[in-house]
This record gives C-alpha cells, sequence and structure tokens, in this order.
C-alpha cells in the first residue's frame, strides 16, 4: 500500500503537471537555464520539447494569465 | 536557482518524488541529495562547486584532524584559517584593498595594489560558517567526527539552507542525516503554511514594496522630503523582514518535506521590546553562531564592564562585516553593538520603558539602522538622513493606496499571534495528504498569479 508521503507527492506532481497544462509557462526555458549535464540534458531537452508540442496542440487556455490579469487589475496594479 | 520560480519548482518535485524512492537507503538518499544540491548551487555558475568542495573536503578532513592530539590546535587553526582565506579572497580582498589604497592617498603614500577580479560566489558567507561550526563542534566533542565524506559534504551543501540559510549547526544536522524523520500529517502541515507563508511575504509583500516604494526612494535619497523617506524606511524594514523572513520560511519547509528538521530563523522581531530581545528574534541561526563561536570566545562577559561593552560592539561590527564588504555594514554593525551597550548600561541601571514605548523605540531605532544597510553608499546613507528634515523633496514619491496594505499584511505576518497559525497547521494536519498537497498547489498557482512578472532575488543571497 502507498504511504501518505508518497501520496502527497504523487499529489503534487499531478498539480504541477496540471499547473503547468492550464498556463503559459514553458517548461523549456527552465530547462535552458540549468547547467548542461551533456547528453542527459540532450534527453531531457528532447522529452521537454515533445511534451511542450504536445501541450500547445491541446490548445487549453492560458487560466494562469486570465488570473494574473484579474488580481493585478483588482489590486490597481495595471 | 530561486526557490520561487517555476524552475524550482520542477526540480524540487523530481528531488521530493527521489528522496521518497531512496528513503531506504542512506546512501543513495545522501547521495542524491548532495548530487540535488550541486545542480542547485551549479544553476548559478558551475565553477561555484570546485569552492563548495574545497570548503566541504577540509572541513572534512579537519574534523578528523581535530580529534588526534597532536594535531587538534593546528588542524582547528588551519581549518578556521581556510575558510577566513576563503570569505577573504572572494568577499574581502577588493574591500580591503580599496580602503587600503583609499588610506594611502590620503597620507600621500599612492601606490599600485594588485586588484583581483572576482565574482562572490551566491551563500558563501553562508557555508563557509557551517564548515567551521563543523569543525569547531567536533573540536569540542560536541559531535564525533565524520569519517564518511559524504556526510560533512551533504551537511555543507544541502540546498534548502545553502546560499540564504537559515545556518543549521552540524551537532543539529548531522544526526539527522543518518535517521531523517519520514514526513507525518503534522510535518506536512507545518511545512504547507510555511512555504505558503514565505512565498506570500517574498512574492507579495517584499517584492511589490521593492518596487512600489523602496527602490524609487533609495535611488534618489537627495531628492526626497521626510514623508517619502519615513515611508520607504517603513517600506524597507517591513521588506527586508517579509524577503528573509520568507526565504527562511520556504526553506524550512522544504527541509521538512525531505525529512529533515531546522530550528526557526525569525520569531517575530518587530514586537522585541529591546535591542537584545531583537537579536534572539532576527536570524536566530546567524545570532546564536555569533554568540558561540565569536563573542564568547572574544570574551564575551567576562572582564570589566568597559571591556564587556568592547567586546559587544566588535562583534556586532564584525556581524555587520559578514553582512557586507562595505563601511555601510560595519557601521550598521557598530550602532547595533552600541546600542546593545547603551541598554546593557540602562539595564543595570535599572531604567526601563512601559512595554509599548518600548516595543515601538526599538522598531524606530532598528528601522532607522536600516537606512545604512539599505543605502549603496555612506554619501546616500547621509542624502536619506537628511531628508528627514526636509519639507519638499523634487523627487518624493506619490505613494499608490495598495503600498499601505502591502505595509500591513508584512506587519501582520510578523505581529500575528502565533496561535493562528499553530491552528491552521492542526486544521491542515486533519486532511488527507492529497488535500494537503492541492492546497499547497493551489496556494502556490495563488502567490504565482498575484506576483509581479521576474523573479526578484532574495536581499540575503548577496551576503
Amino acid at each position: 500500500m502507498m504511504s501518505r508521503m508518497s501520496r502527497f507527492t504523487l499529489t503534487c506532481l499531478a498539480a504541477l503537471a496540471a499547473a503547468w497544462l492550464l498556463s503559459g509557462e514553458r517548461f523549456l526555458d527552465a530547462v535552458f537555464e540549468m547547467p548542461d549535464l551533456g547528453r542527459l540534458d540532450d534527453a531531457i531537452i528532447a522529452a521537454v520539447v515533445t511534451l511542450e508540442d504536445w501541450k500547445a496542440a491541446l490548445g487549453l487556455p492560458d487560466v494562469f494569465s486570465a488570473m494574473r490579469g484579474a488580481i493585478h487589475r483588482a489590486l490597481g496594479l495595471l | 536557482m530561486v526557490f520561487p520560480t517555476l524552475q524550482f519548482i520542477g526540480f524540487f518535485a523530481v528531488v521530493l518524488a527521489l528522496n521518497g524512492l531512496f528513503w531506504n537507503s542512506n546512501a543513495w538518499r545522501k547521495g542524491m541529495l548532495i548530487a540535488a544540491s550541486y545542480v542547485f548551487y551549479a544553476a548559478w555558475d558551475v565553477r561555484f562547486l570546485l569552492l563548495m568542495g574545497f570548503v566541504s573536503s577540509v572541513a572534512w578532513l579537519a574534523g578528523l584532524a581535530v580529534t588526534m592530539p597532536r594535531l587538534r590546535r593546528p588542524a582547528k587553526a588551519a581549518g578556521i584559517a581556510a575558510m577566513l582565506a576563503v570569505l577573504g579572497a572572494f568577499k574581502y580582498y577588493n574591500f580591503f584593498t580599496l580602503s587600503l589604497a583609499q588610506l594611502l592617498q590620503s597620507l600621500g603614500l599612492e601606490r599600485d595594489l594588485p586588484w583581483m577580479t572576482v565574482v562572490l560566489p551566491v551563500g558563501i558567507s553562508f557555508y563557509t560558517f557551517q564548515a567551521i561550526s563543523y569543525i569547531m563542534d567536533v573540536d569540542r566533542q560536541e559531535i564525533p567526527p565524520r569519517r564518511n565524506p559524504a556526510d560533512v559534504f551533504l551537511y555543507i551543501s544541502f540546498f534548502p539552507q545553502l546560499v540564504a540559510g537559515p545556518i543549521v549547526r552540524a551537532a543539529h544536522f548531522l544526526p539527522q542525516i543518518d535517521r531523517p524523520t519520514r514526513p507525518d500529517n503534522a510535518a506536512r502541515a507545518a511545512a504547507v503554511v510555511l512555504i505558503l507563508s514565505g512565498l506570500f511575504k517574498k512574492m507579495v509583500v517584499a517584492n511589490y514594496l521593492s518596487v512600489l516604494l523602496v527602490d524609487p526612494v533609495f535611488g534618489l535619497p537627495g531628492g526626497q522630503d521626510w514623508q517619502s523617506a519615513g515611508a520607504a524606511t517603513l517600506g524597507y524594514a517591513v521588506q527586508i523582514y517579509c524577503d528573509f523572513s520568507g526565504y527562511s520560511d520556504i526553506a524550512i519547509g522544504i527541509a521538512l518535506l525531505l525529512g529533515y528538521r531546522f530550528h526557526r530563523n525569525f520569531n517575530q522581531p518587530y514586537r522585541a521590546d529591546s535591542l537584545r530581545d531583537f537579536w534572539r528574534r532576527w536570524h536566530i541561526s546567524l545570532s546564536t553562531w555569533i554568540r558561540d563561536y565569536l563573542y564568547v570566545p572574544l570574551g564575551g562577559r567576562k572582564g570589566s564592564p568597559a571591556r564587556q561593552h568592547f567586546t559587544l560592539i566588535l562583534t556586532m561590527t564584525l556581524a555587520g562585516l559578514w553582512h557586507g564588504a562595505g563601511w555601510n555594514f560595519i557601521l550598521w554593525g557598530f550602532f547595533h553593538g552600541a546600542g546593545l551597550a547603551v541598554e546593557r548600561v540602562l539595564r543595570r541601571a535599572g531604567a526601563r520603558l512601559p512595554r509599548v514605548l518600548a516595543i515601538v523605540a526599538v522598531f524606530v531605532f532598528v528601522s532607522l539602522l536600516w537606512i545604512p544597510f539599505r543605502a549603496t553608499s555612506f554619501a546616500d546613507t547621509l542624502a536619506m538622513l537628511a531628508a528627514f528634515g526636509r519639507t519638499d523633496g523634487y523627487g518624493a514619491l506619490q505613494i499608490v493606496p495598495v503600498v499601505w496594505g502591502l505595509l500591513a499584511a508584512g506587519l501582520a505576518m510578523n505581529g500575528l499571534p502565533l496561535t493562528w497559525r499553530a491552528r491552521a497547521e492542526i486544521a491542515l494536519a486533519r486532511l488527507g495528504p492529497e488535500l494537503q498537497a492541492l492546497i499547497l498547489a493551489l496556494g502556490i498557482w495563488a502567490m504565482f498569479a498575484a506576483a509581479q512578472e521576474g523573479v526578484a532575488p532574495f536581499i540575503y543571497f548577496q551576503f
């Protein structure tokens, strides 16, 4: 049976995936800022590019930007 | 790599998953955490890894050597000297060279002095202090030396506290390396509260105050009037508290999720009713480090009253220098030391203020001393202080209403009863792990949405 910490970790990972899907944020940008890990880096970048392409093809709305805009307008920051 | 970024969240999600995967294998878990910490540090500059590896190696070897009777003294001296040399070369060399050149010039003895182009490795002051803590704790027989270098490497490089503390004591952390505590419901709840409150303090309060109030005023101190100077001084007091305690909260929360407990680093510092009380509440890990490894060895409370005051002022001046290679920081430390000495004299004479007045007096004193800490030069410090005497200024700021809300929110984070936090933790601890994770994720999402675009580095990274 899965431990409670494992369930917590898996939910965090799922939430991270959902947040990425519903935002305009790109993991590719974050990966390019990481230190070069040689061949491993190439594999990571290839995988992330595939995922980013898949996300773009889904055409999901950028909920994060909409929420950010609403909050900033409400606070008088826009 | 900075905590409030997508890059770090992705990195930490992977580390959290691997930590769970390797939980039952001590060697693999240590190896993974060291590798993760080195990747984390390399995200700033790969070259820094060599320096951190050097510091860790010297600490490990010195720890082994100080337990050998014949080598004890030279090993301890060499180990500490190596750490101070690293700090001196990377952090203070150019400052002291410039100060010496200016002194020689003023004496008519101008000389060409050797300059070095040095990039200050982020977090160097923190991990060299941890290395010194390890050597001293082994020397004082508070902990046995570690035969396995991985233990010392992990202690010094552990990424949650690597670049801006808390400064974790070897005696507190090393026993946990062998037996980390698997986070239970209560630990996860505490971690969620710490991470979310830390993100709020940093991403919302500190960053906006910096952009909307503090930076514009401190950027043009000569053009301010007393109102904008006062608001920016108050703003910086709130900003630096939210920035640094926010970082500490996130670091402690992240470590907790990985199974390691750190002591808290801030305890409502602006509720202090004396300067002594303030230093027991502000950056507690540094205050106690300085007390145990600097103030006490320098003499502490031994000797005549004059000697005790001198030790106190010297200790605080050196603490100021630890914060940065500049006369502003030295001045800041000196005045804190002088304030502590005066306070001690008054306390011994039996002079006391009512508690509320004492809290206000300490807050005003500490806030005014943040001016040299924040100003970029001695001239800017004087210009900012002069602005308090002006009724009009060509650069005076129009303060937008949200700033007052941010100031109130920042002060509330400092002043709210601790029982509120405890209640939030108890409520979260009753929830299942999935709900805890969802609240953490939604909270992080909301903080990112409320924050400005881009990433403002934490103030204490520069130290």
